[in-house]
């Protein structure tokens, strides 16, 4: 069996009386690329917020290399390994590119090596490089995606998670996205995914899963998924005219 | 009405401008709780006044001068504020719930009220040293020595407070927590740290505001509320999340009170600075200062 780095049970969410997921399990091997796929409101989101810690868990396991993550609160959860991308991407708006940058590097573990990772997160997004002492919030869309996932970076994470990072950006920029996602892959980083983009996804996912109305629907490799009839008729079939 | 001279226009301002400061710092304390919290911190009025009961129980006992006492307030003020902070509002800031927390406040203000009027009696008290009444003669303009101080005071306290903020990383991190809170969790930041901090700097000011209030004003147990208001009056002018800015505020509210008193009448003080409050709120509410970034 390959490295499993995460490991989530029979997951069950509930807000409140309206429960979210419904025994989901899932699992994420190191090294890495994993996807979720599925429709609006299929709980996508919310089994990435159960592993980070930003809603509790009802029912089921949580493990990261073997640890439960259930009941730790979100700020410990980073500071085990798992940098989130949240929707909607979370920078610091009026703080600066570098700015938000260091405080991906917050944790004390990884405080000591800002200055590498600084260099590092600039190699990989120059963009950032040039615009480094501007505000967060006055940056593209696109730029403000790759600031929210170059931020992640800072503390080297075992697990990246990123929640639709494709959401609200220009067809190319899409393209550049997932490119920056596969160097990321190359680099060694394990990641997590969350997409409506689903053919994208699944394209360079070692793996996935398709979430369906909170239940797992289906799981594969990408490329079996990519070719499965059913996944092409209720998923790309709307998504590729 | 006849124009007053310029003297006396340049006197009023600088009046208005070092008690106004008195202002800003306690409105600079309340940004930094409010930043992290959401909360108004009612007391923090009734904490300066404490702080300046106790400057002057350090100068009648003990005979420091209470410019030297800051070295004692400063660090007593950090270690009261991180106590206040677990002791009273971390359960309340762990549940989320801001009306507990703007309660458990209300309680605080009165407990500290009650305390200092059982303490020390419930008349007003003042600071007598040899230079309360010498003050600094500058182009033919008299500015009191301890009004002077105490504007020094609140200058210097805010710019170590926008230090911290800007300079440094866990300056940084309240910052990121006052903007987003669950985003600087996934940072690994955590929600108390960034609180206890705001609490401890929050009081720590509060302590350098008690001894300029002891050195320049007449006070009482009950002055605190008031002064929690016009500091909240600054921090609306100075923008809500603005640190300097809330200083700032401070010193117009001082110089619109200074303006008001002499033109108009005493009476209207509190009535106009007010009226300038929900003025600036209805039209205004970012802030007089705030400068929105260019949206690409």
């Amino acid at each position: 069996m390959a490295n499993r780095l995460l490991e989530v049970t029979d997951l069950e969410v509930a807000y409140g009386d309206v429960r979210a997921l419904w025994g989901v399990s899932i699992h994420v091997d190191a090294g890495s690329v994993v996807a979720i796929v599925g429709a609006n409101g299929a709980g996508k989101t919310t089994l990435l917020k159960a592993i980070s810690g930003l809603v509790p868990a009802k029912r089921g396991e949580i493990k990261l290399s073997g640890t439960s993550l259930l009941g730790r609160a979100p700020e410990d959860i980073a500071r085990m390994g798992i940098a989130h991308v949240p929707e909607g991407r979370g920078l610091f708006r009026q703080m600066t590119v570098l700015e938000n940058l260091e405080l991906g590097a917050f944790q004390p573990k990884a405080r000591a090596n800002m200055k590498h990772a600084l260099e590092k997160a600039y190699d990989l997004f120059p963009r950032l490089k040039e615009r480094t002492g501007q505000k967060a919030g006055s940056l593209s869309g696109g730029e403000q995606q790759m600031l929210a996932i170059a931020r992640a970076t800072m503390s080297e994470p075992s697990l990246l998670i990123l929640d639709e990072p494709s959401i609200g950006l220009s067809p190319l920029v899409v393209q550049q996205m997932f490119q920056l996602i596969e160097a990321l892959h190359k680099q060694g980083v394990t990641i997590l995914l969350v997409e409506q983009n689903i053919h994208q996804a699944l394209k360079i996912a070692d793996y996935a899963f398709v979430l369906k109305t909170g239940e797992l629907a289906m799981q594969g490799t990408g490329a079996e998924l990519i070719a499965d009839p059913e996944v092409q008729k209720a998923y790309m079939g709307v998504l590729e005219l | 009405m006849t124009l007053p001279s310029p003297e006396i226009l340049l006197q009023l301002s600088i009046n208005g401008a070092l008690g106004g400061a008195m202002y800003g710092v306690a409105a600079v304390g309340l940004s930094l709780i409010f930043g992290t919290m959401r909360l108004i911190f009612l007391a923090q009025g009734a904490m300066i006044i404490l702080a300046a009961y106790l400057v002057r129980a350090l100068f009648q006992h003990l005979g420091i001068d209470p410019f030297l006492s800051l070295i004692i307030m400063v660090p007593v003020g950090l270690a009261a504020g991180w106590l206040i902070y677990q002791g009273l509002f971390r359960k309340a800031a762990a549940e989320e719930d801001r009306n507990i927390s703007l309660l458990i406040a209300v309680g605080v203000m009165f407990l500290v009220q009650n305390l200092m009027t059982v303490i020390w009696g419930g008349n007003t008290a003042a600071v007598v040293t040899s230079y309360t009444a010498s003050g600094i003669e500058l182009l033919g303009v008299r500015a009191s020595f301890t009004r002077s101080m105490g504007f020094l005071i609140a200058l210097a306290g805010t710019a170590l407070v926008v230090l911290f903020l800007r300079r440094t990383l866990v300056g940084k991190a309240v910052r990121a927590a006052s903007e987003d809170m669950t985003a600087a969790t996934l940072m690994g930041i955590s929600p108390h740290k960034v609180n206890a901090i705001a609490f401890a700097i929050g009081i720590a000011l509060a302590g350098a505001a008690g001894v300029a209030v002891a050195t320049t004003f007449p006070f009482n147990p009950f002055a605190g509320f008031i002064f929690s208001l016009k500091a909240l009056v600054a921090l609306a002018l100075g923008g809500i999340g603005n640190v300097a800015g809330a200083l700032a505020g401070g010193i117009i509210l001082g110089l619109i009170e200074a303006y008001v008193q002499f033109f108009i009448s005493g009476g209207w003080t509190n009535a106009i600075a007010y009226g300038v409050f929900l003025a600036v709120l209805m039209f205004k509410p970012e802030g007089l200062f705030s400068r929105p970034y260019k949206k690409a």
